[in-house]
């Protein structure tokens, strides 16, 4: 239990980072956001994804554009919006800062490589 | 085979195999489900219903076909992710960093406690709200109902108006139970990863009595609210029936009415209304006009209120518009009509007739009521009056007074200034013109008759044209000379209010036995003469000691 708590607490802050960062790079299309994040083995079903794009989007971090698009409906394209700029320059900021303590703190210890997953 | 289906995702038609459908639908109603309590449950269903379809149209592309197979749907699903997928990575994101903390976590409901209960569980509830042992809340209860009774009224009150916990969920969420097992696995793992937060918001938590009671008086506003808003309802569904059931009954009156006014031409309720102010010609259009002026408005409020209350029934647009005409042509027709009679009464006339009676030998004058009925010239003749034998008459029927009763003369008795009596009629009468309503108050006939010291009044003058009404009235005067004693014929009392009963009452007369009463003209007008017999014996009753020294006059 313990380690899956822990487990959640450190995925659930990365997912939304790495979700900005993604949009951060330019326009982008949900299921692009998917195919990065199953890349990223972070996110692997698109479902989970609208919902957190939805909230974010409701927070002010993101916007987007409907993009006309040859293969069904309209497409909504995800931009970074300003706030969601400087919310992921401070969180940038933030993960350096707990890259260091991670690093600092496993120090000289052997970790194993968590590729099983 | 298969049999397909065609469905539409937002704009995008596909065929769809039976079974592919029934997976897709399923899935679709878990997805919705599942989103149901987010605030953007519309919105994140809708990307998910795009890119479904945009998932469809890419594999009809790429596999060259033109129906989606339950193999197809699969896929998406898989790729989609079940409802399962999203609540195990709903874990990991539900507490967001950029949102703000709020408590999702079991609230209690309130409501009565139909297990644990005394009365009807209204204290058990209140109890299982506060999470507190339910004696706690009855002994207060009990305090206030000795503390002058208004806990009853409370009680009473809070019974009303908290529903009483029937269903599972009920109970459940008034012991602040979680309703589904993953609310309740979200409840816990969010008390353990929103430790921080919670910590931040430490003195929110210092004060739980504070915000339980906030709760509470939420609750308790909804039920309240709830409660209002269902007798409001009521009330207003009762004062619908109300006012269905009053324009019913006068609708009822309005037909009974205009068929009477037609068939008989006047209506019982209205008998002192002069129907025969009406131009017999216009009378039946007068009566239709005003009949439909009334009818039509309380029909369409029926319909109204009909609709209102219990939805049914309703008045389309053109009939709506052909009743609007009709009222409105009726309003035409009764208000000119009205203004035509109206213009009838313009001017009013009146003269007077004085006739000189013959004085009584003794001073004795009989009054009474002449019962014989009046015929024109043209009546007798045409009802062969004179074939009649010379001992009979005939005589004026009392139940005819209805239709006469704006006939009626009023006689009053004043003394006289001269030794001879006198009779004084003032006849008056309106017109159009000064002209009209003085022939027409000319046209007053009355019968009157004296044989020696008997007077004869009619009950009733007649006008001489009878077929209209000119508000024709007829004031008697008799003036008698002083000391003249009269006898009044009980009959008299339907003209003329002198208290012939009262008088008979005074001298202990039974009126049913004895049919008039005498009068003595006096100086002060005319009084009651009092048998002084009779009023002595009367003393004599009521004093019962030296009743015999009093001397009566």
């Amino acid at each position: 239990m313990i380690v899956e708590n822990t487990q959640t607490q450190m995925r659930k802050g990365v997912l939304e980072y790495c979700i900005l960062s993604i949009i951060a790079k330019g326009e982008i299309y949900a299921s692009d956001i998917i195919a990065e994040l199953k890349k990223a083995q972070l996110l692997v079903v698109e479902g989970t994804l609208y919902p957190l794009l939805t909230r974010l989007k409701n927070n002010g971090l993101l916007s987007y554009n409907w993009v006309e698009s040859t293969s069904g409906p309209p497409r909504k394209y995800y931009v970074l919006s300003d706030e969601g700029r400087k919310v992921l320059e401070q969180l940038d900021k933030t993960w350096h800062e707990l890259a260091f303590a991670v690093q600092t703190s496993i120090g000289e210890r052997k970790v194993k490589d968590g590729s099983e997953r | 085979m298969n049999k397909t289906i065609i469905i539409n995702i937002n704009g995008i038609v596909f065929h769809i195999e039976e079974d592919a459908y029934e997976v897709l639908k399923n899935y679709m109603t878990d997805v919705k489900r599942h989103f149901m309590n987010s605030a953007d449950s519309l919105e994140i269903t809708t990307d998910i219903e795009n890119r479904i379809a945009e998932m469809f149209n890419e594999l009809l592309a790429r596999d060259g076909k033109q129906v989606i197979i339950e193999q197809d749907v699969n896929a998406v699903i898989g790729q989609m992710g079940t409802v399962a997928d999203f609540e195990r990575s709903e874990q990991d994101t539900e507490p967001s960093f950029a949102d703000t903390y709020y408590n999702t976590g079991a609230t209690r409901r309130l409501f009565r406690d139909p297990d644990n209960r005394l009365v009807s569980g209204v204290c058990s509830g209140i109890a299982n709200y506060f999470d507190i042992n339910p004696v706690w809340i009855r002994l207060a209860f009990a305090l206030i109902v000795f503390a002058g009774g208004a806990g009853i009224i409370l009680y009473i009150i809070l019974w009303i108006v908290i529903p009483k916990a029937v269903t599972r969920a009920d109970r459940m969420a008034m012991r602040g139970e979680k309703q589904n097992l993953e609310g309740f696995r979200r409840n816990f793992e969010q008390e353990m990863a929103g430790m921080k937060q919670n910590l931040s918001n430490f003195h929110n938590e210092a004060r739980p009595f504070a915000y339980k009671a906030r709760d509470f008086a939420g609750d308790f506003g909804d039920h309240l609210g709830n409660f209002v808003k269902g007798a409001a309802r009521y009330f207003l569904k009762f004062i619908g029936v109300a006012i269905l059931l009053t324009c019913v009954g006068f609708m009822v009156f309005t037909i009974v009415g205009f068929v009477a006014l037609l068939s008989v031409g006047r209506f019982e309720p209205f008998h002192n209304l002069p129907y025969t102010l009406l131009q017999h010609h216009h009378a039946n259009l007068i009566f239709t006009a005003a009949f439909l002026m009334a009818f039509i408005p309380l029909l369409c409020i029926v319909l109204l209120v009909f609709k209102g209350i219990f939805n049914v029934g309703s008045i389309n647009r053109s009939t709506g518009t052909t009743a609007l005409v009709i009222w409105l042509c009726a309003i035409g027709v009764f208000v000119y009509y009205s203004i035509g009679i109206a213009a009838e009464y313009r001017t009013s006339a009146s003269y007077s007739e004085t006739i000189t009676l013959k004085p009584a030998k003794d001073n004795t004058y009989y009054l009474t009521l002449n019962d014989l009925k009046y015929f024109t010239a043209e009546d007798s003749a045409r009802l062969n009056i004179k074939a009649l034998a010379p001992n009979m008459k005939i005589t004026d029927d009392e139940d005819n007074d209805f239709d006469h009763y704006h006939q009626r003369v009023g006689l009053t008795i004043e003394k006289s200034d001269v030794a001879t009596p006198v009779l004084i009629k003032q006849y008056h009468a309106r017109g159009r013109y000064y002209d009209d309503a003085l022939t027409n108050s000319r046209n007053i006939k009355y019968i009157f008759t004296q044989q020696d010291s008997l007077l004869k009044f009619d009950e009733r003058f007649y006008a001489k044209n009878d077929d209209l009404w000119h508000d024709e009235e007829l004031f008697l005067t008799l003036k008698l000379p002083l000391h003249a004693k009269v006898v009044v014929d009980h009959n008299v009392d339907r003209i003329c209010g002198i208290g012939i009963y009262d008088c008979n009452e005074l001298n202990k007369l039974d009126h049913n036995k004895v049919t008039n009463a005498t009068f003595v003209m006096t100086e002060g007008g005319l009084e009651c003469k009092v048998d002084t017999l009779v009023t002595d014996t009367i003393i004599r009753k009521h004093l019962p000691v030296d009743s015999s020294k009093i001397r009566v006059k």
